[in-house]
This record gives C-alpha cells, structure tokens and sequence, in this order.
C-alpha cells in the first residue's frame, strides 16, 4: 500500500504538470523561413548579403503582402539581399527577448506599443540622415507625419492613417425594423432600444481584453461632444476627470449598461465580433475602416455613418480619429552589421506594404506610382476623410506600454455594464498621470 | 434486489457522468464536420450536411506533415533523455548512499514549481549562447529539464519499493554497480517507465511557452505552436476548419493513451504487488 | 551491501549530468530574475535598482490581492470540493461490473489528455450567454433566471474557470483513488462484514484510513497544480473583465510581459515562488506524519 501510493501520487504529480506548465495556446505566431530565389540573376562576384527580418502576421492582409508582395518581388528588386524571415502576431514579446539578448533582427516590424523601450535602449535606428540622403523622404506626402521626438525610427505606408473608426450597419435590418441612421448619440440609443426590443443584438464590438474600448470608442464617445476635448487629451493637457471626458465614458457605459452590445460582451473577442455582424446576428457594428474592404465584398447590404453627435461643437463626419502612429511600420537595428542594407530592405518593405493598400483601394502617404479604383464604400469613406475638418490621432499610441495595457484592461470593464465611469477614473486617471510617453 | 437495483443506479449516474467527459470528443468532431455558416446557428446539435472539406482544408493548409514530424522528434528526444538520465538520478538518490540525497530530492522538486514564463529570457539568451537556436536539440534540452523533476519523482518512489536484496545478489553474481543497473534494476521497472513514456509523451506533445519562443524558424516548429498559428491566420472565426485541425493535433496523444492505458494500470498496481 | 555501489564515481555519473541540465537551465535562469525584482526593468533593459519598490507596489495593488483570492478560491475547490467527488466516484466505480469501469476509466482520462486550449475553447462555448450550452439548458428547462454571464460576470468568472479547471482533472484523480482502493487487500472487508458492518461504515472505517496516504499525496498535487493555473485563465477570459479573473501566474505573465514592468512581474514571480515553498513545506511536514503499514 505504502509503495503504491508514491507511484500512483508521482503520477498525479507528473499529471498535475500538465496543468501548471499547460500551454498557452491562444497566442498565435506564424514563422516563415526561407530564403529568396532566382539567385542567379546576381552580378557575379557579389556575395548576398544576409538579412533577419522580423514582420507581423496578425491578419489576412499582412499574409497577403508577406507572400504575393514581399516575397514575390524580393528577387527582381533587391537582388544580393537574402532574407530569413520570421513571422509573428506578437512581435512585441519576440523583440523583448531578442532586445534583452542582444540578438536584434537587422529589420523587423516597430508598433508603438513597444517601439519607445526599444529606441530608449538604443537599439532602434534613427533613418532620418539616411533616408535623406537617399531622397527616399520625399515620396512621402506627409513627412511630419514620420517623426517622432528627435528623429524618424519607422518606415510605413502611411495606409494607417487613414484608417478610421465606424460604424458599420445591415441596412435591411435597420429598414424592417423602421430605423433611420443616428445623427445623435440619443437617436443611437433610441435605435438600440428599438432593436433589443425586436430581439437584435443592436451593436458587435469586440469587448475582451478591452479591445474597443480602449482603440477607439471612448476617445470617440468624447469627441462627439466635443473634438477639442479629445484633442486636449491627445496632448496630454487634460486628465480623465475633465467633465467631457467623463460624459464620453458615461455614453459608453450607458450602452453597455442597456446590453447594446449584447451578452457577454466584455469577453468577446475580434473574430467573434466580426461574425456576429456578418452573420446578420447584430445590427451595428463599431471598428476601423480596415475591415471595410473585406465587409464590402461579403457583406451585401452593408453600409456606412459617421458617429453620431452628443452636443453642437460635433456634426456627424467633422471630426475624425486617425490610426497611425510614427512609431508603426518597419525599423532598423542600430546593432545591424549591414546598416546599409538593412536601410534598403526597409524602404522596399514600406514600397510593398503601400503597393498592396493601393491595389486595394486604400489610401497612403507612401507614393509607388500605382492607382487604383476604389469600391463605392471605401470611396465614400475616402470621401468622408478628407471632408472631416479635424484629424485626431489616436489616443492609444499616445501611451506607454503600461499606461496602454491599464487602459484597455480597465476599459474592458466599461462593456460589463456595472462599472461607473466614476470607478474608471478612480482607476485609470493615476496611471494616465504617469504615462511616461511624453517624457 | 435493492442492492441490485442501487447497482443499476450507479452504473447509470456513472455512464452519464462518463458521457460528460466525452463531451469534448463530441464538440471537436461536430464542429470539425460542420460548415462556418452553421455552426453559428446551432453550435451544438449535430451537422445537417456533413462536411469533409475541413479535414482536407485543415490539413492542405498548414503545414501539418513539418509540424507533425518536429513534434515527434521533440517528443521522441526529450522522451530517452528523460528516461535515460531521469532514472539514473532517481536510482542514485534513492539507493546510494550520499550525504545530500535528501537535499538533492527537495531540490528536483524545485522544478514542479518554477512557472516556464518567468525564466525565458536567461533561458534563450543562453540557447543562443550555446548556439544550438533552431537546432533540436535547442529545445529538446530545455524540455528535458523542465520535465526532469516529475520523472524523478516518481521513479524514485519506485526504486524505493524495490528490495535491497537485487544489487546484493547481483554484486554476488559480480556485476558492477553500472551492469546491475542496466541489466537487472531497469529491467524491473519497466511498468513505471511505461507510464512515465506516456505522461511524457502527453506532456510534450503539448508543451507551448518553451517551443513558442525558443524557436524561431517554421522548419523547426512543433504542432502546438503551428496549430496557434493556424488559429490566427483563419481568424478564430471557421469553427469547422478549427475543429478539424484539433482533432488532427489530438489525435496521437489520444492514440497513445488508448493504446497504454492498461499499462498505466498495470503500473500503478504493480507498486502493491512487489510490495 | 549498497555501499559497495555508492562509490564517488558511480554517484557522479549516475547524478551528475540530470543535476548538471537541470541546474542550469531550470535553477540558474531563476537568479537573473530575484535580481531584475529588485529593478525598474520593462522587458527591454534595466532602468537601475529601486530596492523594495516594486514589492511594495505589489503589496498595495488590488490586482495582486484579488490574484491571491482568485488563486485561493480555485485551490479550495479543487480540494475541498475536487478531492471528495473524486473519491465518491472512486467508490462508486469500485462497487461496478468491469465494463463500466473500463468505460468510465476511458472517459475520465479523456479531458486530461487533451490541451488545455481545447478544453478552455470548449468552456467558452458552453459558457457563452446567447447561445452556449448552459444557459440554453437552463431555458429550455425553464430556469431562464439562473442564466448568466458566466464569464463577464465581475462575482461569478472565477468560480466559472474553475469548474472548467476542475472539471478536466476529475477523471485522472478518481482514477488515481481508485488505484489505491483496489491495492487494499479483500481480506479487510471480509473482516468487517464478518463484524456487519455496511459498506458506508466500512468505507468510513476501513478504506480512508487505509487510503490516507493517497488522499494526502493527491491533496498536495491538487495544491500545488492549483496554485500555477494559468493556461485556462488565459484562454478563457485573459484575467478579465478587468483584472477580475487572474490568478497569481496570470498576474505575474500579466505585469512582465502585458504591461511590460518585468521588474514588477519578477518580483510577482519571487513571491509566487516563494508560496509554493512554504506551502511545500508546511504540507511536507503534515504528509511525512506516520504511515499506516499493513
């Protein structure tokens, strides 16, 4: 008996093992190695120069680029450069352990979430001089737009910024069910009441690990009210104890609290979200223009408005919040043996990123020499951008690591429908008065 | 008759409580034949139209073979080198005589409690140190110390029920202390190195933090890891394309324990029968 | 006649290499992070030492707290609430034909084989409130007032994680009570029925005591796999809503790597550690009390 139960408890034990070291699996990576073909076409006598690069794979379309872009005119365009890609939805977590190794990849994807420890580390090259010389700088449009604080550390398309927040909605559920697009906050909360009644989730947004919240809805529940709010917040003038901030949160929650976002839905992931609207099951559903392509395609009787007003300084479509961020797009480590190089892959990077956005009929800042005619939706949200009078960036990017991670936790809670403002700002205004983003 | 009948009442609570546990089975082979559109509208019930399509989808596109053939490599290696090296120190601790066995054994169990997480940049700073990133071994290694301590423990409670008299009777026969190991004590042990073949199989078959960071390049990466990725590439939204891939990926640790299972069993018991 | 075996030699090379890989790359990666606990670091590089300042700011963050009142619940049931099904089924499998044992020996096994991801993907199916499993149950018999938002539930998402934890290893800890039961040797019972005693009575007064090692071993397993749940949490609601649903290794992975203060979350880890010894210890101590022989 005795020897029995150490047997059979070392099982339990090794047993248990798969429990407290169990897998975490729902953190996705894609990998990719291979090296560019058609090496032949290589003038003789040079050897390629080997390069680690290091890219994003979070959704369809950087799969896309990655393989009928990227890796398909590596060749032709940048002969004598080889690359060993690695591919990953979570470049952050990869770059802390490569930064903390020393083993920086000579390129790799920079997100403003975690580019500022990067650069503070030294270890993010400053492209400006170089970029420069090369007379590269001028294909952008908007060459402000690149800098941050000293210098320009990210190459991109620029197709960012001009992603911005909407609202999607089934245009046959919104006519059986008598409903007029909201110019107002109160007509959004009135045609919310309406849909509930009719048994229609009214609004799919994804609320888990505070997603929406924390990209867009708040920032935009405030600056339906007011845009010189927002914008104030943006620069860090304000804290979250501002009465119109405050309004914007009570919106939020007002929704959350009459259920607009259906069940459950501060543990409703992107995909989810995205179904539930595609799949008829809600009316309304609230995300960046980025999805616009694909909805248009798939979706017949989808369409478009601008967030509705919550006071006189706000019409519907005057003011808008952008995505980019200067610190998004493609980097080069300062460690890179081949800085040169390294630079050129860079640039072809952005090249490729803005050849499929064009060819997708989305707008960027990066100039390719390529057009394309766009569906009537994404003209329609062409249209709207460029008619909005104020461009607000995006209050996220505008955070340290910390501050932004704290932001969308507590922010998850405002979509459980029992969580006051008041008990936002209790939580959250300290560690927004101790972002360091500014510093 | 009441006995009888409050026999029948257990073996039903008993069978339906079983049919709770089988329940997942159920939901990944469902789900797995079902189409996107319907799982949405009746996640539960069983599929109207039987869909075979997943499996073919599933398995053209991600890279199942590669994947497939490194998490059996991975498995394979940690397996020997846990068993090798593991029985050899549970062996030691428990039937040499040396000052610090006792110590040595509460210092294995150190291993039970570490989280993976928290040691994972010394850890790859050191892989890369060593140069072996994207090599098999480059993971194998970690696995095996990270698997070590439960294996030790468990087979060093088995060495323990042993009677002292096998090394006495083969130092008579004039074995050395490396001969009688191997010849005579693992011998012996084999139902325990059975179940443990098993529960490190399972354990690594489904390992993740160490494999999703350690290894970097596609040629190298385990099912876990390409599995997650496939998750995200078909954006946690094809419930029928990702039921398809988790039967494909479960598949083997389930044959595995089908096929051992007695043996476990067996192993289990075989602690009171030598007693 | 074991110490003509347990020479020097023999104990090198029979110890020394599994010692040798374990210590350096289990043990040794754990002092880089004692050091960096004691340093304002955010996953990328070190920003000099603070002292205690991030073990008072783990001290007095609720996070933290509510980590270590999540992570207790789960413990308590798993326990307190685990170990008793576990056993009672375990009785309830002994007194059956082999078929239903064979079957329900299967069936029990099967949740502990799978990955953790599909299990915690198969909860969030069955917890989701429109059309998840519970709660359309819970319609169709008419209890439509007991349905809830089991996840986004601020009071009920840890005990709804915790069932699906529960729930995975419940079958492997029956199995596990049901191998010691079947090593206690028929003659005992035959004593007690001779004495008449029923079979509660005889599972009361014969089989526990006589299993009291089992239980004892499994209730230490239970503990310390308990304390490092993470993988499910992870999952199924990513610690959320809010900060609502960690467990201790959730809100260490949370503070090194989400909200990148690594020397926050290695001083998370220091502690967590730290528990697990003590616990370690204090249960060591009430295990290694005397055994019964027979």
């Amino acid at each position: 008996m005795r020897k029995n139960w150490k047997t059979g408890t070392a099982l339990i034990m090794s047993l248990l093992l798969l429990t407290a070291c169990g897998n975490s699996g729902n953190t996705p990576a894609s990998e990719q190695t291979n090296t560019a073909p058609g090496k032949e076409k290589e003038v003789v006598n040079q050897q390629p120069v080997k390069l680690k690069l290091l890219t994003i794979s979070s959704d369809q379309a950087r799969q896309t680029i990655m393989k009928e872009y990227i890796k398909a005119n590596l060749a032709n365009e940048l002969p004598g450069i080889e690359i060993e890609y690695e591919e990953t939805s979570d470049v952050g977590a990869k770059m802390k352990v490569y930064n903390a190794s020393g083993e920086l990849p000579d390129v790799f994807w920079s997100g403003a979430d975690y580019a500022t420890a990067i650069i503070n580390a030294g270890n993010q090259l400053n492209l400006e001089q170089s970029i420069t010389d090369s007379g590269f700088i001028n294909k952008f449009a908007v060459k402000e737009a690149l800098k941050y604080k000293d210098g320009i550390y990210a190459l991109s398309s620029g197709a960012d910024a001009y992603f911005t927040p909407k609202i999607f909605y089934h245009k046959d559920i919104f006519q059986a069910n008598n409903i007029e697009i909201p110019t107002t906050y109160d007509e959004l909360v009135q045609a919310s009441e309406k849909l509930l009644e009719a048994g229609i989730q009214p609004i799919a947004a994804p609320g888990k690990g505070g997603w929406a919240p924390a990209f867009f809805m708040i920032q935009n529940m405030i600056q339906i009210e007011d845009p010189a709010v927002a914008q104030q917040l943006v620069e860090n003038k304000i804290d979250f104890t501002h009465p119109v901030v405050k309004n914007g949160l009570d919106r939020v929650v007002k929704l959350a609290e009459m259920g607009a976002f259906g069940p459950g839905a501060a543990n409703v992931d992107y995909g989810p979200a995205k179904e539930a609207f595609t799949q008829n099951k809600a009316a309304m559903y609230m995300m960046f223009s980025w999805e616009l392509a694909d909805l248009e395609a798939n979706v017949p009787d989808v369409g478009i408005f601008d967030w509705p007003s919550a006071g006189e300084k706000y019409t519907p479509g005057s003011a808008i919040q952008f995505w980019g961020s200067p610190l998004a797009g493609y980097a080069v480590s300062a460690k890179s043996k081949n800085v040169e190089a390294a630079v050129k892959l860079a640039q072809y990077l952005a090249e490729q990123d803005a050849k499929y956005f064009t060819d997708t009929g989305s707008l960027v800042t990066l100039d390719v020499g390529a057009t394309s005619t766009p569906a009537p939706l994404m003209q329609a949200n062409i249209d709207a951008y460029n008619e909005a009078n104020i461009k607000i960036p995006s209050l996220t990017v505008m955070m340290d690591p910390k501050t932004s991670t704290e932001y969308s936790n507590f922010g998850s809670l405002l979509m459980t429908g029992d969580y006051t403002s008041d008990d936002f700002i209790k939580d959250f205004n300290d560690l927004w008065l101790a972002n360091t983003y500014f510093e | 008759m009441r006995n009888r009948a409050l026999r029948i009442a257990i073996r039903m609570l008993l069978i339906i409580i079983g049919i709770f546990f089988i329940f997942p089975l159920y939901w990944m082979l469902n789900m797995s034949f079902k189409s996107k559109e319907e799982f949405y509208v009746t996640p539960f019930a069983l599929p109207k139209q039987w869909i075979v399509d997943n499996y073919i989808n599933a398995f053209q596109s991600y890279n199942f073979l590669v994947y497939f053939k490194n998490s059996l490599i991975y498995t394979a290696g940690t397996l020997v080198l846990i068993l090798f090296l593991g029985s050899m120190l549970a062996y030691c601790l428990s039937r040499m005589e040396w000052r610090f066995s006792k110590y040595a054994l509460s210092y294995i169990s150190l291993g039970l409690v570490i989280p993976v997480n928290v040691v994972m940049i010394p850890l790859f700073i050191m892989i890369i140190d060593l140069n072996i990133q994207n090599t098999y071994m480059g993971l194998i290694i970690p696995l095996f110390a990270f698997g070590l301590s439960a294996c030790v423990l468990m087979l060093y409670a088995f060495f323990r029920s042993l009677p002292k008299e096998l090394e006495e009777a083969a130092c008579i026969d004039g074995c050395n202390v490396y001969q009688s190991y191997f010849r005579i004590i693992l011998p012996i042990i084999k139902p325990a190195i059975a179940t443990q073949c098993v529960l490190i199989f399972m354990n690594v078959w489904n390992e993740f933090p160490l494999s999703y960071i350690l290894v970097t390049k596609e040629a190298f990466r385990p099912l876990t890891v390409g599995l997650a990725n496939f998750f995200m590439e078909i954006g946690v939204t094809d419930w029928g394309l990702i039921g398809a891939a988790m039967i494909l990926s479960s598949l083997p640790t389930m044959i595995v324990y089908a096929s051992a299972s007695e043996q476990i069993e067996n192993a289990l018991t075989a602690g009171a029968i030598l007693k | 006649m074991t110490r003509f075996f347990s020479t020097n030699t023999s104990i090198f090379i029979f110890a020394f290499p599994a010692l040798f890989i374990f210590t350096a790359f289990v043990v040794y990666p754990l002092f880089p992070e004692i050091v960096i606990s004691f340093q304002k670091h955010n996953g990328f590089s070190s920003q000099g030492f603070v002292g205690f300042k991030n073990y008072i700011e783990i001290f007095s963050s609720n996070s933290f707290w509510k980590a270590n009142t999540n992570t207790f619940i789960i413990v308590l049931l798993s326990t307190a609430a685990g170990l008793p099904i576990s056993l009672l089924l375990a009785f309830l499998l002994d007194s059956q034909a082999n078929g239903t044992r064979r079957y329900f020996k299967a069936a029990g096994m099967l949740p502990a084989i799978l990955s953790v991801t599909v299990i915690a993907q198969m909860w969030m199916a069955i917890y989701e409130p429109q059309w998840g499993l519970l709660n359309s149950l819970l319609r169709a018999i008419g209890l439509e007032s007991l349905s809830q938002e089991w996840l986004t539930d601020r009071g009920i998402v840890i005990f709804s994680v915790a069932v699906a934890f529960l729930w995975q290893y419940i079958g492997l800890n029956t199995l596990l009570f049901y191998t010691g039961l079947k090593s206690i040797p028929k003659t005992y019972y035959e004593a007690a029925l001779m004495d008449g005693a029923g079979p509660v009575k005889s599972a009361l007064m014969i089989t526990i005591p006589l299993l009291q090692e089992v239980i004892k071993f499994v209730l230490v397993i239970s503990i310390l796999g308990s304390m490092g749940m993470f993988a499910h949490v992870e999952v199924m609601t990513g610690g959320g809503p809010g900060y609502f649903s960690r467990t201790i290794v959730y809100e260490l992975y949370y503070k090194a790597f989400m909200s990148s203060e690594f020397g926050v979350g290695s001083a998370v880890a220091v502690i967590y550690v730290l528990q697990c010894i003590l616990i370690t210890l204090v249960l060591n101590r009430f295990v290694a009390r005397e055994k019964i022989e027979f």
